[in-house]
């Protein structure tokens, strides 16, 4: 029984957060009576539409917004424990950058704040503006910076103590795709090193790519919850996927599935993803191109993630 | 020990943040620039020039110094707040207590700044206000004009160097032009010093009113309490309102004995508010610096601690509320 409590990362029962006009009357009711759990080392994702809750979910989780009822746990304390933010990294939703400080005077402010030593300070900042691409822009105002490259320093702090649970909202957001892409394998470079990864987006094919298990709300509460896999299963037909068939080989197989189902299959070619088919031209654009306009390409993931707790 | 690296950090950031905003820099070349031409364009002054000099300076110190504190303490909670690096800060393994009290640290630390820079220039002002000399080998009328050239080229100096080491090195022009200015106007108060007032070359000798230092080390504090006030509003009022509401109590702080004081022992109101408010009487004290007078040490060091107790109290409610608000 004890081994299952500690299994889980992130407990919640029954919670609800009502916010309140300067009156203290009720305004609007953003979670309601939500109920999750997140197991350690999962990659769980909070879908929704705007104003479903997630961001509400989220700040709840670290502390920084209080519930107005319900039991909230995270590694098995009270969000507001000082303690257990050590052990978390978060990306916020929009700005959350002090606009006149550079990339590495940002980073180095937040490690501070994990009074993390001088020497590995500076050797984590660098590793995490090479992995964002911004090793170039490092002395530049964060003001100055598109808001995708804002968003890759945000990412690179959220990391910068080596967390094991990482709290994402909207990760992609403002990102190109190429960005995108960097996050989504971060996100599973992430998952691989037995980190948790919370998850919130309205982008469903960045969750459907990463996530393990979803919730997907509305009007603060949870419609549907479980494994992606599952979820997406489609139960009542199959799929078979061959080497490129002769068209008598085709019509052949048709009516073998014709004879013994009596249910006319349908044949197509499967089609490449446009996220895929958009990196295979950038990539090959990229070989000839000496400028690079913003952001640099990286992407590598910092050494001292790839070491566990 | 953490906790300490964590509140220097914080502290330090939040007055980089303040000193790198235009508006900072603005409110301070503005106030150094007023009170450094004062002496020059004063006319009918009935041979009171260096009083004017100095009350002018002393009176814009505190109303700059009271939109400087207001400001920097705005943009260090509410805005915060609402731009969300609040969060992002509080999602770190930082108190919400910590957080407050470094804000409130590094707002202090501006107000320093800024109290500095317009000190200086109170002292320096002072000294070039035209005045009637019978010692020293002087006599009649004088004016030290190369000091006050020195003076008022000063911020112009400063903003140039700024400029250039900015586009040379990128470093922030705001949080480099108020240094410089500060730097600079400590110059030209040491070289001053080595000039009479008719402008020879003299060994050390400041010529300076160094009585000033007491009133302007009490207009700080009455700076430093004002900045905990805003500080406390903003961690549930926006910028405008904790405007407002600083603006109020700081008229109503000065009335006070007027307003409240006098009626205080027949009407319990206006003793609750007479004790509650702040009394910005107890730090002006321009006044006791006429005619040649001084403020006492004592005196000072009775209002620093009506300042701290005032200020203990005013923080305390601050990180109740700032602790119970929820962060967007």
């Amino acid at each position: 029984m004890k081994s299952e409590k500690t299994d889980f990362v992130l407990e919640i029962s029954g919670l609800t957060k009502v916010f309140s006009d300067f009156w203290r009357r009720a305004k609007v009711k953003a979670v309601d009576n939500l109920d999750l759990n997140v197991r350690r080392g999962e990659v769980f994702g909070l879908l929704g539409p705007n104003g479903s809750g997630k961001s509400t979910t989220i700040k709840i989780i670290l502390g920084l917004l209080h519930p107005t009822s319900g039991a909230i746990s995270v590694f098995n304390k009270a969000p507001g424990n000082v303690g257990i933010k050590k052990k978390i990294g978060y990306l916020p939703e929009e700005s959350y950058l002090y606009n006149y400080l550079t990339p590495r005077e940002t980073l180095d402010f937040y490690a501070r704040l994990f009074d993390i030593g001088r020497q590995i300070r500076g050797e984590r900042i660098d590793q995490l503006l090479d992995m964002a691409g911004l090793t170039h822009a490092a002395d530049r105002p964060v003001g100055e910076f598109s808001k995708g490259m804002a968003r890759r320093v945000g990412l690179a702090q959220a990391l910068i103590n080596n967390p094991e649970l990482v709290v994402l909202d909207e990760p992609t957001s403002g990102l190109d795709p190429i960005g995108c892409r960097q996050v989504k394998d971060l996100i599973l470079a992430l998952a691989r090193q037995g980190k948790t990864v919370i998850l919130s987006s309205h982008l469903l094919a960045d969750v459907e790519d990463v996530c393990d298990r979803i919730a997907i709300l509305y009007n603060g509460s949870i419609h549907a919850h479980g494994m992606v896999n599952e979820l997406l299963k489609v139960d009542d037909s199959s799929r078979f996927t061959m080497p490129v068939l002769s068209s008598d080989q085709t019509k052949t197989i048709i009516n073998l599935i014709k004879e013994k189902t009596g249910a006319m299959p349908q044949v197509d070619h499967p089609s490449r993803d446009l996220e895929q088919f958009f990196l295979d031209v950038v990539e090959q654009a990229h070989g000839d191109a000496a400028y690079q306009s913003g952001v640099a390409r990286s992407g590598n993931l910092p050494e001292y993630l790839n070491s566990s707790h | 020990m953490r906790q300490i690296g964590q509140f220097i950090a914080l502290a330090r950031l939040t007055a980089f943040e303040a000193v790198r905003q235009p508006i900072c820099l603005l409110l301070t070349t503005t106030c150094v620039l007023l009170i450094a031409v004062f002496p020059v364009l004063n006319m009918h002054t009935f041979g009171e020039d260096g009083k004017l000099a100095r009350d002018s300076g002393l009176a814009l110190h505190f109303v700059f110094g009271m939109f400087v504190a207001g400001y920097a303490a705005c943009s260090s909670i509410s805005k915060e707040m609402r731009s969300g690096t609040a969060s992002a800060v509080l999602s770190k393994p930082v108190s919400r207590e910590l957080f407050f009290l470094a804000k409130f640290a590094g707002v202090a630390g501006v107000v320093l700044i800024f109290s500095a820079c317009a000190t200086i220039t109170t002292l320096i002002s002072e000294r070039i206000a035209e005045k009637f000399y019978t010692t020293g080998g002087l006599y009649g009328w004088i004016q030290d004009k190369q000091t006050a050239f020195l003076l008022i080229a000063a911020p112009f100096v400063a903003y140039l160097i700024a400029a250039f080491c900015n586009y040379r090195t990128r470093k922030p022009f705001g949080s480099m032009a108020i240094g410089l200015l500060l730097m600079l106007l400590l110059l030209v108060m040491l070289i001053s010093s080595f000039f009479t007032v008719e402008g020879n070359v003299s060994s050390f000798d400041p010529f300076l009113q160094w009585r000033i230092v007491s009133a302007s080390i009490l207009i700080t504090m009455a700076l430093i309490v004002l900045a905990a006030i805003a500080l406390t509003i903003s961690t549930r009022f926006g910028t405008v309102p904790t405007l407002v509401f600083c603006s109020v109590v700081f008229l109503l702080g000065l009335m006070s004995d007027f307003f409240f004081g006098r009626i205080a022992s027949s009407n319990g109101m206006a003793a609750v508010l007479y004790r509650v408010l702040p009394n910005w009487q107890h730090f002006w004290m321009s006044d006791a610096l006429s005619g040649g007078g001084t403020i006492p040490w004592i005196y000072v060091c009775h209002a620093g601690l009506y300042a701290v107790i005032y200020l203990s109290g005013i923080l305390c409610l601050g990180m109740v509320s700032f602790r119970y608000a929820d962060m967007k």
